[in-house]
């Protein structure tokens, strides 16, 4: 598939600007709030890091009616009490341009790809609007290893509340790393770095108006990287915070556009994954050090209660995605899962079964695959309250351990998806080599 | 006596003679055409089944879903249901052809309508199954959007959904034959009329309610939290 035209008002942009040797791509909707302190990061950044280049910040919106692009317009950066060591020559150029087409991330970071390509931008950075948290650095350290140490995709790598990014640690995080061999410790985390060849990659592909023109477009970009054998790379950026949101809303919809993406990439690259056992780390740039995070309030009760209405009503489609011994599993904790004295647990190789079970499902296309997304909601909400329970009294560092366990986990059962994914019939000995194989060795191995 | 009753047994017997003769040529006739639509079925059964089998249809159409569209056990076979619909339609020609070699008003008729009905029956048929699977799809779409959202009875609206959209196949496929138009027609009328009844009445009866939920959220939004409130807004993101 061809790629559109960008809008009249970028192509007159680009015009205008003619060339740039880096972009600051900002997706944005509604985020007057947050946007301007992103902004002024992104010019601070690119002033102290890079004075000698030629670069853009620009803001893709998508329609805010809050004054989100005015907010981008009038954003006050010459800031003479940041510390710069070099002049630079250029001010860095800002445009703020809404885009077309399926209203998401993906779309808005499609239009900010193309600008790149149009200006021959030798390396691009994308970060959400919404950030509390970032600084100046956060773009040295994601242009950096582009720039001058060849690398081809800079991934983040935060410190988060131990209950934030949730989807990522049950989900994407271990399923990634099992699947393709990379640890990326944060492959939806927003905050990207590429060089001119992985973001003219994605201009090629002709799957932008499906999952990836909303949120599935940072798993997306993280996963054609790492499949496709581009260089990649992790930098520290310290804490990520941002805007406080509901964390109901579009929940289901976000792990429906998040882990189709997923799925669907594992059925493009599943010639890729098949043969990988265990995982290498991915390089890891940046000074780590510890920072303080915000508290979460979770409400476990209603999670729990979300998990056995779902196990109660939607039988019918568990019964047909699961394995019937995961099947079998889920159905009696649901039925445990207020017995008092006893605290909500799910096992590391339930889960991992869950989330595999879905995946060889929806390969098979078992039910219908929306339905199969959208049933997933109260499984994951249940294993964000095992998780949370758990976790409750642990230190950061320990929930890391715990998290290496479930990522060891999902490696161990890979053989378990690779014969479901194949679609031979479980036999009993392939479940038995997935427990035996998740049987807890892990300690030494961590 | 005897001559009446020799008279009367040559006209019988004249008769059978006249009717043997020709029938007896017509049934030959429709009997060996029967035959001929049998074993036409059998071998065109029989090569359907090797063709399907060498182009992989059902292993394609299980990879697409198309099966599991239909049939939740993913047990139908393409295949199978070609196969046997084209041995069903040659065996049902064969019979047809048949019966039109008797050229008789009953059999002239039979055929007629028959062959009238038949892709009336067809669409009637290919739209109750359209229907039956858009019910089972909506149905689901119902079931899982109602648990995600907390919404009571979510089996029973999926029920719901499934109902009516069958409901209405069923009626479209009947106007198709032209079978109870009336009867389908009032009762789709009431169906809809008391949908649309029952609806107004929930919206008026929970109006309130939502109408408290949107301001206290609009009030939230703008940062207005009174005390002893807890905010549902929180720093967790799922991402």
């Amino acid at each position: 598939m061809p790629t559109p035209p960008m809008p009249e008002e970028a192509r007159r942009a680009a015009e205008t600007l003619r060339r740039a040797d880096v972009v600051i791509g900002i997706p944005s909707y509604n985020n007057a709030r947050t946007i301007t302190h992103v902004v002024r990061a992104a010019y601070a950044g690119l002033a102290k890091y890079f004075p000698q280049l030629t670069a853009v910040v620009i803001n893709s919106d998508g329609g805010s009616t809050d004054g989100t692009r005015e907010a981008v317009l009038s954003a006050h950066v010459e800031d003479s009490r940041l510390l710069l060591l070099s002049t630079p020559t250029v001010a860095a150029h800002r445009l703020s341009l809404p885009y077309h087409g399926i209203p998401g991330k993906g779309s808005a970071f499609r239009l900010v790809f193309q600008l790149a390509k149009e200006l021959g931008a030798k390396a691009c950075a994308v970060v959400d609007s919404d950030l509390r948290s970032i600084t100046p650095e956060w773009i040295d350290l994601l242009l950096r290893p582009i720039l001058f140490a060849n690398y081809d995709f800079v991934a983040p790598y935060y410190h988060r509340h131990k209950y934030d990014g949730t989807i990522t640690n049950s989900i994407v995080y271990p399923l990634t790393r099992a699947l393709y061999g990379v640890r990326i410790r944060q492959p939806i985390g927003g905050e990207f770095g590429m060089s001119a060849a992985v973001y003219e990659r994605y201009l090629e592909r002709d799957d932008w108006e499906t999952d990836v023109a909303r949120f599935g477009i940072d798993i997306w970009m993280t996963t054609i990287a790492v499949a496709e054998g581009f260089r990649v790379c992790q930098s520290f950026l310290g804490a990520k915070l941002h805007d406080a949101k509901d964390p109901a809303a579009d929940l289901t919809a976000m792990l429906h556009q998040v882990v189709g993406s997923v799925f669907t990439l594992m059925e493009e690259y599943d010639h890729r994954w098949r043969a990988i056992t265990g995982s290498e780390p991915a390089e890891l740039f940046g000074f780590r050090f510890d920072v303080g995070v915000e508290a979460i309030q979770v409400n476990v009760k209603r999670m729990i209660d979300a998990f056995c209405r779902g196990s109660r009503e939607l039988a019918e489609i568990w019964a047909e995605t699961l394995h019937p011994e995961t099947w079998a599993a889920v159905a009696d904790l649901s039925r445990h899962a207020h017995d008092p004295g006893v605290p909500f647990h799910i096992e590391d190789e339930l889960w991992a079964r869950v989330v595999l079970d879905m995946a060889c499902a929806y390969h098979h296309h078992r039910v219908g695959r929306g339905h199969i997304l959208r049933s997933l909601t109260p499984l994951y909400l249940a294993r964000v309250a095992s998780f949370v329970l758990e976790t409750e009294s642990l230190l950061s560092a320990q929930v890391e351990d715990r998290m290496e366990q479930l990522c060891l986990t999902f490696e161990r059962m890979k053989p378990y998806l690779v014969e479901q994914w194949n679609g031979r019939a479980a036999s009993k000995s392939a479940s038995a080599e997935g427990r035996h194989a998740a049987a807890p060795k892990t300690r030494q191995e961590v | 006596m005897v001559a009446t009753l020799q008279q009367v047994l040559e006209g019988v017997l004249l008769r059978l003679k006249h009717h043997i003769t020709t029938f007896l040529p017509s049934l030959l006739a429709a009997l060996i055409l029967f035959l001929v639509a049998y074993l036409a079925a059998i071998a065109a059964r029989w090569m359907v089944y090797r063709i399907f089998k060498g182009l992989t249809i059902d292993r394609f159409l299980r990879q697409s879903g198309v099966v599991f569209m239909l049939d939740r056990s993913g047990r139908v076979r393409a295949t199978r249901i070609v196969a046997e619909s084209v041995y069903w339609a040659i065996l049902l020609a064969g019979i047809l052809t048949g019966l039109s070699v008797f050229d008789t008003q009953l059999t002239t008729q039979m055929i007629e309508s028959f062959v009238f009905l038949l892709p009336k029956m067809v669409v009637a048929g290919l739209i109750l199954l359209a229907g039956g699977w858009l019910a089972q799809y909506l149905g689901r779409s119902m079931l899982v959007w109602a648990v995600n959202e907390g919404l009571p009875a979510p089996r029973r609206m999926a029920a719901a959904v499934r109902v009516v959209i069958m409901f209405v196949a069923v009626v479209v496929a009947a106007d198709q034959l032209n079978f109870a138009r009336n009867v389908f027609l009032a009762a789709f009328i009431i169906l809809v009329g008391g949908a649309a009844l029952a609806a107004s009445l929930a919206f008026g009866l929970s109006g309130g309610a939502t109408l408290r939920r949107v301001l206290d959220e609009r009030r939230e939004e703008a940062g207005e939290v009174r005390e002893g409130e807890s905010r549902d807004r929180s720093l967790w993101n799922h991402l």
